[in-house]
C-alpha cells in the first residue's frame, strides 16, 4: 500500500480490537485471518470517507482506556480492552458516536473473517473453515440433510467470473 | 426507428417494463424504454460474493446514485437511505429478488367486503383509526389466465392443489417443485405435528431446464435448472436459473426491432399538453443533456418511490398538485411487510441453510389472510410463514440468540458450532393502508442531477404491532415443533417489499389508476406494477406485479384506434 490510511499506533489499537472482536482460540483470530488488512483495503479503496470515522474512533478507544485505567488501550490486559470496547458498545463512552462506532469496527472485523479472500481477509479460508462453510462452491449436487458437507472450501475470484 | 415519435414510451425496463415491451413490441407497436440504470454484463451481477451484495450494496452502481430520504414520522428529520430495493438497472430487481411466486388468494381483492360490510373487523375487535381499507377494483378471476402466463412464460417450479387457501387454477405449474431441503423436511414434519397445511412454496427458479412452450412464448431462450449454489436472495443467478427479465423477455423485446432500449437514460418529467393528454417524457441522456421523447402512450413501470416522484415532478399549471393526482392520493398509503422472523438452532441436527436457493421453502397459509378465527384478536388480516435462512457466513454473522454476545470468543464458538445449525421461519405479514405513510419530494435532498431525492416517510401503527406479536407466536410455535435444541424471535426495523403511491380503484376522487392501470386523469398514462396495489396482502407482490403487466399489455393493444 503506498500511503498507509493510518498512523502505527492506529493500526496497532486496530489490531488489538480487531483480535478481542474475533479472538485467536485453538483456531485462528481476527489477524491471522487477514481482517485488518481487509478494512485498510475498504478505506484505501471503497470507503475513503470512512478513515477519519476510524482515526477519531481509535483515538477514542485510547482515550477512554486512560480515563477508566490510566494507561493506554494497547498496555492494558485483554479483559480490561473488553470492559473498554464494551463500554463503547453499550455507549457508556464520553463520546456520542462510540456505539456506532463500536458496531462498525465490529461488522467490518467480521465481513474481514469471513468475505471472500479477494478483498483482503479470510486467509487461506481460515474463515471459512472454522465455521464449517464450503465457499463459493458452483452448487450442490445433493441437499446434505444431517450431515456435514464433506466439500473443501472454494474461492473464485469476481474477475474470473465474466463470461 | 424515428427519433421523435414512438407509439409508446416505458418509464423504467424492469420486471414491468420487461413484460411491456415484449408483449408490445412483439404486436409491432414502436417502443422507447427508458432505464436509469445500466445494461449490467454477467460479471457485474452473478458473481457469488457476499462482500459486493450484501455488506457493500451502498457502493453499487445500481444503488448509489438514487438514495431516498427516511424518517418513521413526520415530526422526525429524514435521512438519506441507499436501499436496494428499487434495483436500478436493467432488468430491475427481478436480477436479485428471492423468487417467491405467490399468487394473492381471492379474499386478498376483497379487504374492504370482508372486514368492513361483512363484520370481521368488528369480530376482531380491531382500532383501524388512521387505516383507509379498501377493496380492489379487479378481483382474483380477473388475474387467473395473467398469473398463468407470468408462470409459464418465466417458469415456476410448484405442486398445484397442495395448499387449501390457494385460489382456484386452470393450469398447474410448469416445473415440479425445487428439491427439498433440510429446513424444509423439519418444518414440512413441524406442520404435520401441528395439523398445518405446509407446502412447497412456489419458486421463480427452474427445478429444470426449461423453455415456455407454445401456447407460452417460444421465443424465449432454454435456461438451465437451479444449481443450489445458495447465492440468491440480492445475488444476481450466475447459471441464469431464477425468472428474470433481463435474459427472458428484454431480449425477446429488442429481437422483435420494435424495441428501442435506451439505459443510463433518466426520465424527469412526464410532458402533457394543453388538453391534459402526456405527449411524452422529458430525460436526461448517458452525458446528462436534458432530452425529449415524444409518444402517444406513456406506461410507468418505476419502483414505488420514483412512480410517485415523476408523477409529482410533472406538475403543470392544469396539474398543479401533479399529474394524475386529483384526488389528491400521490405518494399517500405507501405500503411495505414488517420482516418478523423466529429462529432456530439445532445440537443435534446439521441444517446447512447456505445450500440454496431461499426460495426453495415450505409454507403455511392457515394464518394468512382471513383463513383463520380472528374473534377477538384486536387486528385483521394476517400472513405466510414460510422457511428461510439462506447466506453465507457474511450475511448470517449476526443470527445470534439473545444471550449469547455478538463478539469476543463467546460469539467465536458460538458461530464456529451453529453457522450450519441454525434457520428462520420468516413471516410476511400484512400492512394496512395508513395515511401516514407518503413519499413525497424531499424538500433538501438531490440527486446526481438535482432532481429533490423521494422522501419516505412510514411506520408500522396499530393494526401491524398486534399482527406481527401474533405472527411471531405462531413462528415460534412451529420453530419449537421443530425439535430446535433453542428458539427465538426478533423483528428487524427494516420494512421491505414496498408497494403503493397510486392505488387503483374504481372511484377516481379515491384512487390514481382504474382496474386496468389507467391513470383516472391521464387516459394515455399507465403506470403499472406494485404502485398500484390499494392493499398489500401477506405475499410478495411479484407474481401479481407480473400478473397486472401482462394484463395491462393486451388492454393497451385492444385500444387499436390509438395508435392508428
Amino acid at each position: 500500500m503506498s500511503t498507509p490510511v493510518l498512523n502505527d499506533t492506529q493500526l496497532r489499537i486496530l489490531e488489538a480490537v480487531a483480535e478481542r472482536i474475533f479472538p485467536a482460540t485453538a483456531t485462528p483470530g481476527a489477524v491471522a485471518i487477514g481482517a485488518v488488512e481487509y478494512i485498510l483495503r475498504a478505506l484505501a479503496g471503497d470507503y475513503p470517507e470512512m478513515v477519519g470515522v476510524y482515526e477519531r474512533g481509535l483515538g477514542e478507544i485510547d482515550r477512554h482506556a486512560l480515563k477508566r485505567y490510566g494507561r493506554n488501550f494497547l498496555s492494558l490486559a485483554e479483559t480490561d480492552m473488553d470492559c473498554v470496547l464494551a463500554d463503547f458498545e453499550n455507549a457508556r463512552v464520553d463520546f456520542a458516536d462510540a456505539a456506532d462506532f463500536f458496531e462498525t469496527v465490529r461488522c467490518h472485523v467480521l465481513e474481514g473473517v469471513f468475505g471472500e479472500p479477494e478483498y483482503g481477509g479470510n486467509r487461506g479460508l481460515a474463515g471459512w473453515r472454522i465455521v464449517d462453510f464450503p465457499g463459493q462452491q458452483h452448487g450442490y449436487p445433493d441437499a446434505y440433510i444431517n450431515r456435514r458437507v464433506d466439500l473443501p472450501p472454494v474461492a473464485v475470484a469476481s474477475k474470473k467470473e465474466a463470461k | 426507428m424515428a427519433d421523435n415519435f414512438a407509439d409508446v414510451c416505458l418509464v423504467g425496463v424492469g420486471a414491468v417494463g420487461g413484460i411491456l415491451a415484449k408483449e408490445l413490441a412483439s404486436a409491432g407497436l414502436k417502443v422507447v424504454g427508458f432505464e436509469r440504470g445500466p445494461a449490467p454484463r454477467h460479471a457485474d451481477y452473478a458473481p457469488r460474493d457476499s462482500i459486493r451484495f450484501i455488506a457493500r450494496t451502498d457502493r453499487l452502481d445500481w444503488v448509489r446514485h438514487e438514495p431516498t430520504t427516511t424518517r418513521s414520522r413526520a415530526s422526525a428529520t429524514a435521512e438519506i437511505r441507499y436501499r436496494t430495493s428499487p434495483l436500478n438497472v436493467l432488468g430491475g430487481a427481478l436480477l436479485h429478488w428471492t423468487g417467491q411466486v405467490s399468487r394473492y388468494m381471492p379474499g386478498d381483492f376483497k379487504v374492504y367486503t370482508n372486514e368492513i360490510v361483512n363484520g370481521g373487523a368488528e369480530r376482531a375487535g380491531a382500532d383501524l383509526t388512521g387505516y383507509d381499507v379498501v377493496d380492489w377494483p379487479i378481483g382474483y378471476d380477473d388475474l387467473e389466465p395473467y398469473y398463468e402466463k407470468f408462470e409459464w412464460e418465466f417458469g415456476v417450479s410448484g405442486r398445484a392443489g397442495v395448499n387449501p387457501f390457494a385460489g382456484p387454477r386452470k393450469r398447474g405449474y410448469p416445473l415440479p417443485p425445487l428439491r427439498r431441503s433440510a429446513r424444509m423436511e423439519l418444518f414440512a414434519e413441524a406442520c404435520g405435528k401441528l395439523g398445518y397445511h405446509a407446502y412447497d412454496s412456489p419458486a421463480g427458479i427452474l427445478s429444470e431446464a426449461y423453455k415456455p412452450p407454445a401456447p407460452y412464448d417460444a421465443r424465449i431462450p432454454e435456461r438451465p435448472a437451479c444449481v443450489y449454489c445458495g447465492h440468491c436472495n440480492f445475488y444476481g443467478c450466475h447459471v441464469h436459473a431464477k425468472a428474470a427479465t433481463l435474459y427472458t423477455a428484454i431480449p425477446v423485446a429488442v429481437s422483435t426491432g420494435n424495441f428501442d432500449l435506451r439505459t443510463n437514460c433518466k426520465v424527469f418529467r412526464i410532458d402533457t399538453d394543453e388538453r391534459g393528454d402526456a405527449t411524452g417524457v422529458s430525460y436526461f441522456d448517458p452525458d446528462g443533456a436534458a432530452r425529449e421523447q415524444r409518444a402517444r402512450v406513456v406506461i410507468v413501470g418505476a419502483f414505488v418511490f420514483e412512480t410517485v416522484r415523476l408523477l409529482l415532478l410533472s406538475k403543470t399549471a392544469r396539474f398543479p398538485g401533479g399529474l394524475a393526482n386529483s384526488s389528491g392520493l400521490v405518494g399517500k398509503y405507501i405500503l411495505a411487510h414488517g420482516d418478523v422472523r423466529a429462529y432456530g438452532l439445532f445440537d443435534d441436527f446439521i441444517v446447512n441453510g447456505f445450500i440454496g436457493p431461499g426460495s426453495a421453502a415450505m409454507r403455511v397459509d392457515d394464518f394468512n389472510g382471513d383463513n383463520f378465527d380472528h374473534t377477538g384478536l384486536g387486528f385483521i388480516r394476517g400472513g405466510t410463514i414460510g422457511t428461510s435462512g439462506e447466506g453465507t457466513p457474511v450475511s448470517r454473522m449476526d443470527v445470534v440468540p439473545p444471550d449469547v454476545p455478538r463478539w469476543g470468543r463467546a460469539y467465536k464458538e458460538y458461530y464456529a458450532k451453529y453457522y450450519t445449525r441454525t434457520f428462520d421461519l420468516n413471516i410476511q405479514p400484512e400492512t394496512l393502508a395508513h395515511e401516514d405513510n407518503v413519499v413525497d419530494l424531499d424538500p433538501q435532498g438531490k440527486d446526481r442531477w438535482g432532481v429533490p431525492l423521494p422522501r419516505v416517510t412510514f411506520d408500522f401503527h396499530q393494526n401491524e404491532q398486534r399482527l406481527h406479536r401474533f405472527m411471531t407466536q405462531i413462528a415460534d410455535k412451529i420453530m419449537r415443533a421443530t425439535g430446535a435444541s433453542k428458539v427465538w424471535t426478533g423483528e428487524k426495523e427494516r420494512p421491505n417489499r414496498w408497494a403503493g403511491g397510486a392505488r387503483m380503484g374504481s372511484d377516481p376522487r379515491r384512487s390514481v389508476v382504474n382496474g386496468w392501470c389507467q391513470s383516472h386523469d391521464v387516459s394515455n398514462l399507465f403506470i403499472v406494477g406494485a404502485p398500484v396495489f390499494p392493499t398489500l396482502a401477506g405475499y410478495p407482490p411479484t407474481a401479481t406485479i407480473g400478473a397486472l403487466s401482462y394484463r395491462t399489455a393486451e388492454y393497451i393493444l385492444r385500444q387499436k384506434e390509438w395508435f392508428k
